[in-house]
């Protein structure tokens, strides 16, 4: 996998443009962006820091002596017809990340994390078709915004694995405070490189490219469609050539990409308008001890909480607050099954039903583990729990005071629902006799009964156990 | 009387004493240029009208005791590959003719904010590569010694403009000898600094690890004033350089070394003789000559011709019709850069884009551009280790006299070895200067060229005035008729 | 030493559309320049590391301060072709 992550910097990489999102096209330029003779890059200080942070956090040994290099080819989006990259000595090499596939742990393994410019915004006018345009827009808003590449080593098994990959580093330099980590914005974007092999052969196969993918669920798809592809051409001793694909989202197969104009050979070479960039050892110490928690520390700490592999990954991943808020709550209730079921499950649920994508403000987690005790130490049944949250996400409530007041405590007095059940065992003599003739499930209308006398207050797993000692 | 020969200083104290005031000097200057421009071609384009408000200004500073500074009201001239805000800024290249720069160079902000008045922007060769300014899109510029030679190059309109009268000053850019070259055959100073002390924000890139800013005068205290007005950190370019300490030469009992490997083969006897007659003068002086050799001199020319194309050809990728330039229509985007390319770009600015490109590309990369660049190395390491025995460096600046018009547009290896002894300095990243000390036997401007370690400049500044001071030199040439 | 400079594949590399008659002059041109490299590529030099700074000045980094530097119009001005605010070109082929 090759990612492209874009970094959430004031200014450019290069040069001091606002990285801001407007609708304007060609707003945030400045003679270094746009190319100009005469125009100077110069890097930003901060795209350093965060690209370090995020080497450092995927356990790559950083490059002290690194330098920028420029990468040649023509292309009318790339406003200096090259762009500055890092070739042989990237900020990062040699490191790896702990995923979670499947409910189990595996590790991906990174080549490189080096950092560069983006491009400027194409758009082909004239139809729908890139190959039947009339003329090409092009917006260099974007051109110059820092981008880290991170590059994988080519030992991804599965579209699943790739997923979690990119899961997983979204959720990093989400937590690591360095990208928006968008994927729908393209904060985030990434190419799969994927071969087939035979089983037994020591070598990979033939690497092809595939481009254009825009969310996981295409991610997914692609590896999918791309791995059928070459196995069946793999069947039918077809050789597969290298290539660059294009994933068609709406055919959901890839298809050959005309390759760029120019060629491949991309003519690195140290650009001399920026010497070497040395890392001090302050510099790295400094970033070292700001770092703030990793997601898999964070899912280790869930993990340690009680939480299964794939619960404490899913909780890692979910917005910020259900991390904290559960966090808080379990500490409380010291049930993290029944925490996070009610958190993931039904919060989160009535939440989006609402439209709302965080809880109110006045929610404490105190007020939550007071519906979830009360739920579980049967004072109030599991729908009026429901009932009682959904009050608190409308308005400032005592989730106690609230059961009290709207008579949702249950029963659970033998002797008052013992006197309830003789009641309604009188006056059914014939329901009795047809249990007693095997129709069982009339226990349940028993039940009902009971609860019904009782105005609902009755627990209604005590009724049935006094009904049954009572039948029989 | 003439003020245009005059020292900045000199023309300072007149504006101060109130003997002279800037709008009368900048009339004379482009009365000067009315008279010569004809025949030289050294300015591309002349500011004249806009500058009579400017120069106004300046009067009414002096009169009111608020000028600027030395430079207040002197009319110096810019070449046309360094960016003035809301002027052409053309390269001498079909490519760039229409192109109007939206913002200054560093150097030309610190200028302004000099008070400096712009006379115009000046000829070079296409893109700064040559050595003639027969490179130029718009015709070459003229030798005012001998209009029937060539200026030098590639700053050749900057420096024929000092040798003629038509600015004070003028800035150029020095990526292998562009400075140096032409001011030695226009008779005027030449000031290359240390790599990196001048910003290049702004200055249109040749090759950015050997290009950098200085100016050419008519006397050595002028390039002084420029070069500290210039001078200086600017966050604009990441490869300007903080201020740092460096133990400076001597300027008394200095021991000055003549490179044997610059007075070999392709000098000139001439030029020989320049350096061996200015050499007597340091003795006298009290100043020790020995010689020392730095093999790797030899190298020089295939070293830069390696290095300056490789960058060339990456620094002008950029003009291909896309955001600015002259665009020729093509089918698709990529045809249209094509076409631009092949129409903007005359065929010396190609020639060094297709070598650039050739010595980068996969599989000759190790032994072409990566061997330039461990020889460069290398050679620096010779000129330290020399500089812990030597003071100064001294060598011919050119290895003759200015040639004639076509003499070496035929045989471009020999164009290419006029930068023999210049090409070090770049390499090196060092200071030098080209100081005129006397005529050829053809009756033409013949320099020395000296060098010291890098961020040494005011000290190298310093003793070549010294030197001046005892050479006797008058960079007044009279211009003849347009023989040519 | 010397291959046989491949001139079409270069100028496609440099994007430059030459005639027939250029490709031959500068084939010839750049193979006499490639020639007199040969003492210098057959060299034998100490592989160092290489600084492209010819002082070796420290890099001095920027600080992520934004600051608008040309206005819209400004970018534009010097455009061979522009439509609702951006620059036109010929088609381009992804
Ligand atoms: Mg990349
Ligand atoms: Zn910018």
């Amino acid at each position: 996998m090759e990612t492209h992550v874009e970094l959430k910097t004031n200014s450019k990489m290069f040069c001091r443009c606002n990285v801001v999102e407007t609708d304007k096209p060609n707003e945030n330029l400045c003679p270094t962006c746009l190319g100009l003779p005469g125009s100077l890059p110069v890097p930003n200080k901060r795209a350093i820091e965060f690209i370090t942070l995020l080497a450092l956090s995927t356990k790559c040994q950083i490059t002290t002596d690194g330098m920028f290099h420029r990468k040649n080819y023509f292309y009318p989006d790339l406003p200096k017809n090259y762009q500055i990259s890092q070739f042989d000595l990237p900020v990062g090499t040699e490191g790896s990340l702990e995923i979670v596939v499947n409910g189990e742990f595996s590790t991906v393994e990174i080549e490189r994390v080096h950092m560069e410019e983006d491009t400027g915004k194409s758009t082909h006018i004239g139809s729908g078709r890139i190959d039947s345009a009339t003329s090409t827009h092009l917006d260099f808003n974007r051109a110059g915004i820092p981008l880290v590449e991170v590059v994988t080593k080519p030992l991804i098994k599965s579209s699943k694995e790739a997923v979690s990959y990119i899961e997983e580093l979204r959720q990093l330099v989400i937590d690591l405070d360095i990208s928006e980590g968008k994927l729908e914005k393209g904060n985030l974007r990434f190419d799969a490189n994927i071969s087939v092999a035979y089983e037994n052969d020591d070598e990979l196969g033939t690497k092809v490219e595939i481009k254009n993918m825009n969310s996981l669920r295409s991610l997914e798809k692609a590896i999918e469609y791309e791995i059928s592809r070459q196995t069946k051409m793999l069947n039918n001793n077809e050789t597969i050539i290298q290539e660059t694909r294009h994933w068609d989202e709406k055919k959901e197969v890839t298809s050959s990409m005309r390759s760029k104009e120019g060629s491949a050979d991309y003519r690195y070479f140290s650009d001399p308008d920026i010497p070497n960039m040395i890392l001090s050892e302050d510099f790295i110490d400094k970033i070292k001890n700001n770092m703030p928690v990793l997601p898999s520390e964070k899912r280790n700490t869930f993990i340690n909480s009680g939480l299964s592999i794939e619960e404490a990954n899913s909780i890692g991943k979910s917005p910020k607050w259900m991390g904290e808020l559960y966090k808080s709550v379990s500490d409380i209730t010291n049930d993290s099954k029944t925490t996070f079921n009610w958190i993931t499950g039904e919060l989160q649920g009535q939440l989006r039903k609402l439209g709302e994508t965080s809880p109110p403000e006045w929610m404490t987690a105190e007020q939550l583990a007071e519906i979830i005790s009360l739920v579980k130490n049967d004072k109030i049944s599991f729908t009026s729990g429901k009932e009682i949250l959904a009050e608190l996400i409308e308005e400032k409530i005592n989730p106690e005071e609230y059961a009290i007041s709207n008579k949702l405590i249950q029963e659970n007095d033998t002797e008052e629902i013992s006197k309830m059940v003789k009641e309604i065992i009188k006056e059914n003599s014939e329901v009795l006799e047809r249990i007693a003739n095997g129709e069982e499930k009339l226990i349940g209308f028993l039940v009902g009964q009971v609860i019904k006398l009782s105005n609902g207050k009755v627990n209604p797993s005590v009724a049935k156990e006094l009904l049954l000692k009572e039948i029989k | 009387m003439n003020h245009y020969k005059l020292s900045i200083s000199e023309i300072n104290k007149l504006f101060k004493d109130k003997k002279l005031k800037p709008s009368e000097l900048y009339s004379e200057v482009f009365e000067r240029a009315a008279n010569t421009e004809s025949i030289i071609h050294g300015h591309l384009t002349l500011f004249q009208d806009e500058n009579i408000k400017k120069a106004a200004d300046a009067d009414k500073r002096y009169e009111n005791g608020t000028e600027l500074g030395i430079l207040d009201g002197i009319p110096i001239a810019i070449k046309d590959n360094i960016n003035i805000a809301g002027y052409a800024t053309t390269c001498s290249s079909q490519m760039l003719s229409n192109y109007i720069s939206p913002y200054d160079a560093t150097v030309i902000t610190k200028l302004k904010d000099e008070g400096v008045m712009f006379t115009g922007k000046t000829n070079l060769d296409e893109f700064a590569m040559g050595s003639s300014t027969e490179n130029s899109a718009f015709g070459p510029t003229k030798n005012p010694w001998d209009p029937s030679r060539v200026p030098g190059g590639s700053s050749g309109g900057s420096a024929a403009v000092v040798s003629a009268g038509s600015a004070i000053a003028s800035l150029g850019s020095d990526t292998g000898g562009s400075i140096r070259q032409p001011a030695s055959f226009c008779g005027v100073v030449g000031f290359k600094p240390t790599y990196g002390t001048v910003s290049r924000f702004g200055l249109v890139a040749f090759a950015s690890s050997l290009d950098q800013i200085g100016p050419i005068t008519n006397n050595v205290e002028d390039s002084k004033i420029l070069f500290n007005s210039m001078k200086g950190f600017d966050p604009f370019d990441a490869t300007s350089g903080k201020e740092s300490k460096t133990k400076q030469p001597k300027l008394k009992n200095a021991k000055i070394g003549i490179i044997k490997e610059l007075m070999e083969d392709g000098i000139s006897e001439d030029a020989k003789l320049e350096v061996q007659k200015v050499a007597k003068l340091l003795e006298s002086q009290g100043h020790e000559i020995v010689e020392v050799s730095l093999p790797l001199t030899k190298m020089s020319i295939s070293i830069y011709y390696l290095i300056a194309p490789a960058e060339c050809s990456a620094n002008l990728s950029r003009f291909d019709g896309v955001r600015y330039g002259n665009r020729v229509a093509g089918n698709t985007s990529y045809e249209m850069m094509e076409n631009t390319r092949a129409e903007g770009f005359g065929p010396e600015v190609k020639k060094r884009i297709l070598l650039g490109t050739y010595a980068l590309s996969a599989g000759y990369y190790d032994a072409f551009y990566g061997q330039a660049l461990k020889a460069r190395a290398m050679m620096k390491k010779e000129f330290t280790e020399t500089y812990k025995e030597v003071d100064y460096l001294i060598s011919p600046t050119t290895p003759s006299d200015p040639f004639k018009f076509g003499e070496k547009s035929d045989n471009q290896l020999e164009m290419y070895m006029s930068d023999l002894c210049t090409i070090p300095a770049n390499l090196v990243g060092m200071p030098a200067i080209s100081i005129p000390t006397g005529l050829s036997s053809n009756g033409l401007p013949l320099s020395v060229q000296i060098m010291s370690p890098a961020n040494t400049d005011n000290t190298l500044l310093e003793f070549s005035q010294k030197l001046e001071s005892v050479v006797s030199f008058t960079s007044l040439p009279e211009i003849k008729g347009d023989v040519s | 030493m010397t291959d046989k400079i491949d001139i079409k594949n270069v100028a496609k590399l440099a994007a430059l559309n030459l005639t027939t008659e250029e490709e031959n002059k500068l084939e010839k041109d750049l193979s006499m320049i490639i020639d007199h490299f040969a003492a210098l590529s057959e060299m034998n030099l100490p592989d160092e590391k290489i600084s492209i700074h010819p002082l070796g000045t420290p890099l001095n980094l920027a600080d992520d301060e934004a600051i608008i530097f040309l206005s819209h119009e400004e970018a534009l001005s010097n455009a061979p072709e522009s439509s609702d605010g951006q620059f036109v070109v010929p088609p381009s082929l992804d």
